[in-house]
């Protein structure tokens, strides 16, 4: 086998060793794949009550009533997004066992997704950017005195979407994650490449400009020890960045700290609409209208959710426009359409849940939060990827089954709770500002218990700042730092194990498959502007 | 339209590139079969200069984003100021008396007219952190100088 020519230090990694044990490799995967297959309901059954005997553990379920809540808290709270509260809280997880951790991480983030529509239909100003195209119908409707119909949906769909998200992802991540054992060195770095390239064409930003932060990210993933030769690499001489620059020192800067100097910049205005919350569930003639938008968001949402890359922002956006299109009234949409509401917020809290496929599957954080709840699990020592399941089956299964609980949670805090929620937009924007500042201190001093880490967040915290003002998204920086590793090791695999020749990648079918898709996307562009010129050119002929 | 926010950003990221090509050839960047501690770097940096470039005159030609607009910046200049004596004095004075001043700084940047107010929050918030990560979460905090008081 060429490619056990590999350095011993490469050969040692866990999920790139797979493909030099060829012959356990092929024993195992295939014993997954066909049981996977097969359809063993029973394996499955037994899993999922697995994973609920640990969700249900008493302390598994506070951790998971303490992520829903903070997650609809910074959802609701407009200026402080999943990442940099997942980035913030990561100090917190560092003694807990890391299924309650992921289990408390995970609730943020989809708790997020249900308090972002509250400010978006109340103050037309998005808790998440997720909930920024619930604006157009979910404002209207509360300036119309359908505010509480218009959070019901929003609570209603989202518990709906986010259950059926859950039920096909403990269906759906096995036989991913079983297929994914089959992934040797060429397909990991295609992977890698197509999750950063779907990062920077799925985000609204330039993508020459999401291109140019991957770049970024990748060189300083590079900076300290290179894990293969033991050389040292742009540290320049101090001692303190032979480790590499902290993720969690990054993220805090990228995203906490520049967050608040962005809002720092302009006076704080919340004009939050008065309005009864009476009548929060919807009527019948609303449920007739809503029914099949939450479903369709539900599944657009579920799909969109599992592509690297893709989340809760593009689903949301995606579901609205379907639901413009299918719809027998367009011309409502914009105006109070309650599928505006509806769909959207079904599909950001499908896909929120969803995106948690790639990550548990095969080791890939497809946006910014996951990419901290990636972080969380090397923290504690947890390599996320095909072997999860297989090491780790009760996070696996812990953390699937704390979803179905977390919905459910979710939708009892949501609804009875809704006064309280807006009533959190009264604290003044300064308080929650010397906290993000404090807490980020805090986390980055924790690290590694020196100032200096907290020297180089405040750092990044500007650099992350003018990269917002001069329109350079910030979560391809991240994800590329995060899995510059990854593609820096699988490229030298591949490479070694080929002698040089870079036809490995195309040879083999599911790597070339994957540079297909990458290609398609980076050329996408090209052609729709040569297509415009071409119709113009026409159009004026 | 020329964007100068552009030219600016790609300008820096185009001496980042060419600073990672260096240092990469300085650290060998060997051949795809022999590949060497700077092969990555290398390519991660060219690929910085050609993307930066393209940048530019994208900006160059009004391909660009719209111009930058900056807000009321003296407000983030401040608090990046505290921030930054902060970390210059951390490890001195300590946690509590650090997030103590810097808290009442930032609440001052922050139009907190209330001396009351801002003693309060900046008191409640260092010392509430302080228990809760320090003492409750076992996160070590620097003492700096209330070591003296055997804290």
């Amino acid at each position: 086998m060429p490619s056990c020519k590999a350095p011993e230090i490469l050969r040692n990694e866990a999920y790139l060793n797979v493909r030099c044990n060829d012959e356990g490799r092929g024993k195992r995967s295939r014993w997954a794949f066909f049981s996977s297959l097969s359809g063993d309901r029973m394996d499955f059954l037994v899993n999922l009550f697995q994973g609920f005997s640990i969700a249900l553990s008493p302390w598994n379920l506070v951790f998971a009533a303490i992520g829903a809540v903070i997650g609809t808290a910074i959802g609701v709270l407009p200026g402080l997004g999943p990442p940099a509260t997942v980035a913030l809280l990561l100090p917190v997880t560092y003694k807990m066992d890391p299924a309650s951790a992921t289990i408390m991480l995970a609730g943020i983030f989809y708790g997020a997704m249900y308090g972002g529509s509250t400010t978006s239909i109340l103050l037309n100003i998005p808790g998440e950017a997720a909930s920024v195209v619930t604006c157009l119908d979910g404002y209207k409707m509360a300036r119309q005195g359908r505010a509480g119909p218009a959070l019901g949906i929003s609570a209603i769909g989202s518990f709906i979407a986010g259950t059926i998200s859950v039920f096909g992802m403990s269906l759906v991540a096995p036989s991913l994650a079983s297929f994914a054992l089959k992934f040797g060195p060429p397909e990991y770095f295609s992977l890698v490449l197509l999750g950063l390239i779907m990062a920077v064409y799925l985000s609204e930003e330039s993508i020459i400009k999401g291109l140019a932060m991957v770049a970024l990210g990748l060189l300083l993933g590079t900076v300290g020890i290179d894990p293969v030769h033991g050389a040292t690499r742009f540290t320049f001489g101090v001692s303190r960045l032979l480790d590499g620059f902290d993720f969690v020192v990054v993220a805090m800067g990228l995203f906490g700290i520049s967050e608040v100097l962005i809002n720092l910049e302009a006076p704080e205005i919340r004009d939050i609409f008065k309005t009864s919350f009476k009548g929060l569930l919807p009527t019948k003639e609303d449920w007739r209208r809503c029914w099949a938008p939450v479903l369709r968001g539900s599944f657009l949402g579920f799909f969109i959710g599992v592509l690297p890359g893709g989340g809760a922002i593009i689903s949301s956006f995606v579901s609205y426009a379907v639901e413009k299109r299918v719809s027998k009234h367009p011309e409502q949409f914009g105006k109070g359409a309650i599928e505006g509401v509806a769909a959207p917020e079904s599909a950001n809290n499908a896909a929120s849940t969803s995106s948690f496929i790639p990550l548990l599957t095969l080791g890939i954080p497809g946006n910014a939060t996951i990419a901290m709840i990636f972080v969380a699990l090397m923290i504690h020592g947890i390599r996320p990827g095909p072997l999860l399941l297989q090491e780790h089956p009760n996070l696996f299964w812990g953390v699937i089954a704390s979803m179905y609980i977390g919905n459910i949670m979710l939708l009892a805090l949501n609804l009875p709770l809704i006064g309280v929620w807006v009533r959190l937009l009264k604290v003044p924007y300064h308080f929650l500002a010397v906290v993000v500042v404090i807490i980020c201190v805090i986390g980055a001093y924790s690290v590694k218990n020196a100032v200096f880490d907290v020297g180089t967040m405040v750092a990044f915290g500007v650099m992350g700042y003018l990269m917002r003002k001069g329109g350079f998204p910030p979560a391809p920086l991240i994800l590329a730092m995060i899995l510059g590793p990854i593609l820096e090791r699988s490229l030298q695999q591949s490479l070694i194990s080929s002698g040089g020749d870079p036809s490995l990648f195309v040879e083999k079918p599911i790597s070339a498959a994957l540079l297909c898709v990458a290609a398609f996307l980076m050329l996408t562009p090209i052609l729709k502007r040569l297509l415009k010129r071409k119709t113009l050119t026409g159009s004026a002929g | 339209m020329k964007n100068t926010g552009d030219a600016v950003g790609s300008f820096f990221l185009f001496l980042l590139g060419i600073g990672a090509v260096h240092g990469a050839i300085r650290l060998k960047v060997g051949s795809p079969t022999e590949p060497q501690p700077g092969f990555f770097p290398f390519l991660g940096g060219l690929s910085l200069i050609v993307l930066s470039t393209i940048i530019f005159f994208k900006g160059r030609i009004g391909q660009g984003q719209e111009k930058i607009a900056f807000g009321e910046v003296g407000r983030p200049a401040l608090l990046l100021v505290v921030m930054i004596a902060l970390v210059a004095v951390l490890d001195n004075v300590g946690y509590v008396i650090g997030t103590f001043i810097a808290s009442g700084l930032i609440l001052r940047i922050l139009n907190v007219r209330s001396w009351r107010t801002l003693i309060l929050t900046s008191l409640c918030l260092s010392i509430g952190t302080y228990v809760l990560f320090d003492k409750l979460l076992g996160i070590d905090l620097p003492v700096g100088i209330l070591v003296r008081l055997g804290l």
